[in-house]
């Protein structure tokens, strides 16, 4: 049996106007500019690049993107083959293998140097809230000035900053070309992301450091601890999750990263990663079927990498 | 009696300095030192570097501190490379993306902080994924999706500004949602119900009592935001070919791929694009440093 047509009508009506659905309403349209930029610009663009990643698109047919041929794997096929996407030997990583040991290697970086600053800033000393600002200089200024003061501090010329100290200092003979030498400049662009995003890692581990409670230090210090026991056994437990969060953030970051490399070395000298390497493929040789498809690969380790951490990070956690 | 025992005889500066130090403060003083060395040098040589002059550039050893402050490289900036005109974009760019940011972000802020509704944790979960998400993978998508758009209803991709504000925006506003909705939440319900109580309509809630509750975290988001668009390379390099369309990174990158090598120009136009901003984090810091530990800037 079901209800006379007039009571749902007049029920659905109540509902229409009750305070809730007007509420609900309400927030929909507040929402509604945000869903939809969001929405047309992120997460539509994301799985018309997985489509495009399986077709033929490049700058003949762009203009005609939703009549491009179906290659299968061909895109996969090809990144995965190209000497600049494969590990050939230690000398040439290929940019998978660099990617991966970029982001690794500096976001152990950038989280240790953030930590001795975060400590430094930790004790109360005259001059310690200008102290944080300047550090963190290097986080908000734009990326394209500090990218080419550096480029120019490192001048492959004797006339270059580093060139000189050194050759100063009797430590080098003749001047170095720090950003074009392979293994040096990887390494360098590493200590460069380190310097950048220090300040992040300190700002996050100096506010965990200043809300772990006081009294514990009090008691280490009743049963004689030393400054090294105290840091090891309460500073360090206490810090672990706030960590173990911006290592996988910043780890995330750097893997995404495009702007740093490509500006101070462009991707040459043994420091080529996924994401120069997708531009490359993409605005370079405009292929953007084949770019789709490094993008896809650098996305898919990302998520892989995304679930091992969080099952491994989360079951340790579970496990207090 | 007065009677000058060793200790209150007056010390001379290295007594002076012993006694105030310990091994432990002094390499506290040497870290610390360390690090601002480091972190400001670069910035002192980006400054007095674009004080120089090409003799001073070519020499066979750098020149530590420029003979003179010279406008040589800023003239040759605006004079020879017309900079001023990308300082016009970089504005044209990044004050329409600060401030639809923040209205938009507002809006669906409140919306997700106050209201209930259904759907509404799937549509920030989805909002927040854009976290994960690489610029490098949404630009080959967005580039032939807007070149197909831009061709239906006729207008340029390239060298557009508006477009780029677009794309700017979506890149701010999942962030900027998230960091307001947290704002917002801290402040107590019960005024705004006392004010609906009072007879207030939703919109008059808002803008009478969230809103000017909410001042810090408002500026905060403008400024991210604003320096999120000044600062932003890739898809401007992407989406603009035209010289005079260029934001200033954009140009940054063309003065320094120049064939001739002018290190003091580029200097100088980096610190015009530099200054702005750290002048103004400077001032607003103390509103802002809480939200970069939020993750206020992805970088």
């Amino acid at each position: 049996m079901t209800a006379p047509p007039e009571t749902i009508r007049k029920y659905q009506k109540r509902r229409w106007s009750s305070l809730e659905s007007q509420e609900a309403r309400l927030a929909w349209k507040l929402l509604l500019p945000t869903a939809i930029i969001v929405f047309g610009l992120v997460i539509f663009p994301a799985i018309f690049s997985i489509w495009i990643s399986f077709h033929k698109v490049n700058l003949s047919n762009l203009n005609d993107v939703f009549h491009a041929p179906y290659v299968g794997l061909d895109n996969y096929v090809r990144v995965v083959n190209d000497y600049a996407f494969k590990w050939t030997s230690w000398k040439n990583m290929g940019a998978y293998i660099t990617s991966i040991v970029y982001s690794f290697v500096s976001t152990i970086l950038t989280i240790f140097i953030g930590l001795i600053a975060a400590l430094l800033l930790n004790k109360p000393f005259r001059a310690r809230g200008l102290s944080r600002a300047v550090f963190l200089f290097p986080y908000v200024a734009p990326i394209v000035s500090v990218a080419f003061v550096w480029r120019w501090l490192l001048d492959p010329r004797p006339s270059g900053v580093m060139n000189d100290i050194l050759m100063r200092l009797n430590l080098i003979q003749r001047p170095l070309g720090f950003l074009s030498t392979p293994g040096l400049a990887l390494i360098l662009v590493i200590v460069f992301t380190g310097w950048r995003y220090f300040p992040f890692a300190m700002l996050m581990i100096l506010a965990r450091l200043q809300a772990i409670d006081k009294t514990l230090y009090e008691a280490a210090d009743v049963d004689g601890a030393s400054t090294l026991h105290k840091f090891w056994y309460i500073t360090m437990p206490e810090l672990r999750y706030v960590v173990g969060a911006l290592f996988l953030l910043r780890l995330i970051w750097t893997f995404n990263k495009f702007d740093d490399i490509y500006l101070l070395t462009g991707g040459g000298f043994g420091t080529n990663v996924l994401p120069v390497l997708t531009y490359q493929f993409s605005f370079r040789l405009f292929n953007f079927g084949v770019g789709a498809a490094a993008a896809m690969i650098l996305l898919l380790t990302l998520v892989v990498f995304l679930v091992f951490y969080v099952g491994v990070f989360m079951r340790y956690t579970e496990e207090d | 009696m007065a009677s000058t025992t060793y200790e209150d005889r007056p010390k001379n500066f290295i007594e002076h300095l012993a006694s105030h130090m310990s091994w432990g403060k002094f390499i506290f003083a040497l870290v610390l030192f360390f690090f601002l060395a480091s972190v400001l040098f670069p910035f002192y040589w980006m400054i007095a570097s674009s004080f120089k002059t090409y003799a001073e550039i070519g020499g066979r050893h750098p020149v530590y501190i420029p003979s003179a402050l010279r406008w040589d490289a800023y003239q040759e900036l605006f004079s020879y490379w017309n900079f001023q005109r990308n300082i016009l974009n970089s504005f044209l760019v990044a004050i329409p993306t600060s401030l639809i940011a923040v209205v938009l972000s507002t809006m669906g802020a409140y919306a997700s902080a106050r209201l209930k509704f259904r759907g509404k944790n799937i549509i920030l979960n989805s909002i927040l994924i854009i976290y994960l998400f690489p610029g490098i993978l949404l630009i080959i998508p967005l580039f032939a999706m807007l070149a197909k758009i831009g061709d239906a209803v006729g207008f340029d991709v390239q060298d557009n500004l508006g477009i780029l504000v677009f794309t700017y925006l979506a890149q701010t506003l999942p962030v900027a949602l998230y960091m307001l909705a947290n704002y917002f939440r801290t402040i107590p319900e019960e005024i705004e119900q006392a004010a609906l109580i009072d007879g207030c309509t939703r919109s008059q809630v808002i803008w009478k009592v969230t809103l000017p509750l909410s001042i810090p975290a408002l500026v905060s988001v403008v400024i991210y935001t604003f320096m999120i668009a000044w600062n932003e390379f890739l898809y401007a390099l992407v989406f603009l070919n035209d010289r005079d369309m260029f934001t200033m990174p954009i140009k940054i990158n063309t003065i320094f791929n120049d064939p001739t090598p002018r290190p003091h120009v580029v200097m100088a136009a980096s610190t015009i694009m530099t200054i702005p901003i750290i002048i103004l984090f400077l001032a607003m810091e103390r509103y802002l440093t809480e939200g970069l530990a939020a993750g206020g800037v992805k970088g």
